[in-house]
């Protein structure tokens, strides 16, 4: 695999040790451990309601664990604030495409791009503070230079896409989070998606959550597949693919491939 | 596509310079003092206004509770000029008459400190700020959103509304503060009628345009968008969203509570129906009739529908049906110009937006895929 898995030896950045998630009642997770290297492109699959996307909600503050620890770069950020935990380097990209939609395709990105967080001295900041250059070249990198000056909302499903990952870019986080980045993208959007993620690989540690395995191959190192609330592989795509424990955990939504 | 209409910063400037100079060369063509008087007040209901949509229009909080800061600051205000008022009954040192008719012996503690105008002032900004302040901090920390803002400040107001009525004795209770000494300050004395107040207000709804102008173009300004938009996604990036409303919160309710300083001047009284409900709702409906998403729409909209409704009180009995006429035109404008007249405006073609329409159409054409580049 992996001539493109530059920077993956790196020290842990991330780790989650035996988180426990409830719903009123219902155990979403169920025990989680999990541990991520500094530039590394991790991919995070598992069947409908395995609890990847809460296992995502940990990591960044959205939902509150009951029992267990979250440590980014050997400090725990379990029970931080979200924008607490956004500020110590943790970027997500939801399952629904989430973007500023009043705001133009600059705004959202000026917003994204936070250097500083604070309210008294933000009053004295106008325009985009000589980040204008910057910001184009992440515009022009996600397809979207011609429409800097267009209302978010005006955009394309495939284009919010690309817009929530500019922005991500824009924050320029350590740890990026992506819930289904490629949902709804058409088959030359995803090939250029997966481009882009193995770019991103080194400079940024990445932890996708994908149902699309071609998309998957193109792009991983390491993938962990979850299942009911547990971490039950891990490995690369040969090893997860020729997986018992794995197929079977997949029995009934048509196969890994087909997931 | 909405976001395509907007001005560019220049033209937004020279609309809010054309509009200050209007207000201030108006008192040269009007000769009536009553006259002047009313349109003093139209703006002082611009500056109530455009709080508003500070908070409303930018940061997304419809705060039902405008009408407290606004009464808060016009009784600061009331209290210190009800100070200088020489009682008829007790002479030069009494009490305010209202207190010797309900024996009240010795002025109320806080009430000596408005003995100066210096803390009079201060205290008409600070008091509606820190009110907000601690409401803001109190229901967004708990992250309380929406409709349930508004309840909660729509109730708040209730419940000041009912306390000042009912402690006569302290504040005048449902007579509010009258006969009141005119303001007098820098060898100007500022009465109802007084050329004097009416540039007051006019400079001070000037200023508060542009600072406000300034405010919502920062970068604070476009978090607090951000968060009208989505707070939660800004919560990713980093931002503490309950500071920046409580910012919101707390800038609209200063200058709402100068704006009810201002009222008092030009009223010469202050009445717990400043600090009531009809109040906070009439300032929803002006803003939203003028455009909450901008501040000059919001005041000209309070200074249009307040205009209008002073020509027709005149007649008594168009005065009758004003309410339908309020209700109505509210209905009409939600419905059909959901950002208000202000909107129209922004249709006014400008060579920048041919620019921009071009760039609208290149996104219409990609829609479906990305450009390859
Ligand atoms: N807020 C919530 N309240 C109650 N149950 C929830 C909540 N969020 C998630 N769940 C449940 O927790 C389980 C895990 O959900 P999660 O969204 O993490 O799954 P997922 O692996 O992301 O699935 P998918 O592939 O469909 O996105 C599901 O059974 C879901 O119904
Ligand atoms: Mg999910």
């Amino acid at each position: 695999m992996p001539a493109n898995a530059v920077g993956a030896t790196g020290g842990t950045i991330l780790e989650l040790r035996d988180i426990t998630v409830e719903f009123s009642g219902f155990v979403a997770i169920a025990g989680l451990t999990l541990d991520v290297h500094e530039g590394e492109l991790r991919c995070l699959i598992g069947p409908n309601g395995a609890g990847k996307t809460t296992a995502l909600d940990v990591i960044c503050g959205k939902v509150k664990p009951a029992s267990g620890k979250v440590v980014l770069g050997g400090r725990e950020i379990t029970r931080l604030e979200e924008h607490q935990i956004a500020r110590h380097g943790v970027g997500r990209k939801f399952q629904v495409p989430s973007v500023f939609r009043d705001l133009t395709v600059r705004q959202n990105m000026e917003v994204a791009l936070c250097r500083a967080p604070g309210v008294l001295g933000n009053l004295f900041r106008f325009g985009n503070s000589g980040a204008s250059e910057q910001l184009e070249k992440l515009a022009e990198l996600v397809g979207l230079e011609e429409a800097m000056d267009v209302a978010a909302g005006a955009l394309s499903h495939g284009q919010t896409q690309w817009l929530e990952i500019a922005l991500l870019l824009a924050q320029d986080a350590r740890l990026i989070l992506m819930d289904e980045p490629t949902a709804g993208m058409t088959a030359h959007e995803t090939a250029k998606t997966a481009e882009l993620f193995n770019r991103l690989k080194g400079r940024h540690t990445l932890i996708v959550v994908e149902h699309d395995m071609g998309f998957i191959k193109e792009i991983s190192d390491i993938i962990s597949v979850m299942h009911q609330g547990r971490l039950l592989a891990e490995g690369t795509v040969r090893e997860i693919e020729t997986n018992a424990e794995v197929r079977a955990a997949y029995l009934g939504s048509g196969g890994i491939s087909g997931a | 596509m909405d976001g395509q209409r907007k001005h560019p910063i220049w033209a937004k400037l020279v609309g809010y310079a054309a509009f200050c100079l209007v207000i201030l060369i108006l008192p040269l063509f009007i000769t009536d003092d009553y006259l002047l008087n009313k349109f003093a007040r139209y703006l002082v209901f611009g500056l109530v206004a455009m709080a508003l949509s500070i908070s409303w229009g930018y940061a997304g909080i419809l705060n039902l509770g405008q009408a407290v800061s606004f009464g808060l600051g016009s009784y600061c205000m009331a209290m210190a000029l009800k100070l200088r008022t020489i009682p008829i009954q007790t002479g030069a040192e009494g009490l305010p008459d209202f207190m010797v008719w309900n024996n009240v012996k010795s002025l109320p503690w806080f009430w000596e400190p408005f003995h100066s105008y210096g803390f009079a002032i201060a205290a008409g900004v600070l008091v509606p700020t820190i009110l907000a302040l601690l409401i803001g901090t109190f229901v967004f920390r708990a992250r309380v959103t929406g409709v349930y803002v508004s309840i909660i400040t729509l109730a708040l107001l209730v419940v000041i509304n009912l306390v000042v009525i009912d402690r006569q004795r302290l504040t005048g209770g449902f007579n509010g503060l009258t006969d009141l000494a005119p303001l007098e300050l820098f060898g100007l004395t500022f009465d109802p009628y007084a050329h004097a107040t009416y540039y007051l207000i006019a400079v001070s709804l000037g200023a508060a345009l542009f600072l406000g102008l300034a405010v919502v173009h920062s970068k604070t300004g476009l978090i607090m968008q951000a968060i009208r938009d989505d707070e939660n996604r800004v919560r990713y990036f980093g931002y503490d969203v309950a500071a920046y409303q409580t910012f919101a919160l707390c800038l609209s309710a200063a200058v709402a509570g100068f704006a009810g300083m201002l009222y008092t001047l030009v009223m010469a009284f202050a009445s717990p129906t400043f600090l009531a409900v009809p109040v906070s709702l009439s300032i929803v409906i002006w803003s939203a009739v003028g455009g909450r998403a901008s501040l000059l729409g919001s005041a000209m909209g309070a200074i249009i529908v307040t205009g209008v409704q002073g020509s027709l009180s005149d007649t008594p009995a168009f005065l009758e049906t004003w309410t339908l006429i309020m209700g109505a035109l509210f209905i009409v404008v939600v419905l059909f110009l959901p950002r208000g007249l202000i909107s129209l405006v922004d249709r006014i073609p400008l060579g920048g937006s041919a620019r921009r329409r071009a760039a609208a159409a290149t996104v219409a054409a990609s829609r479906s895929g990305i450009n390859a580049g």
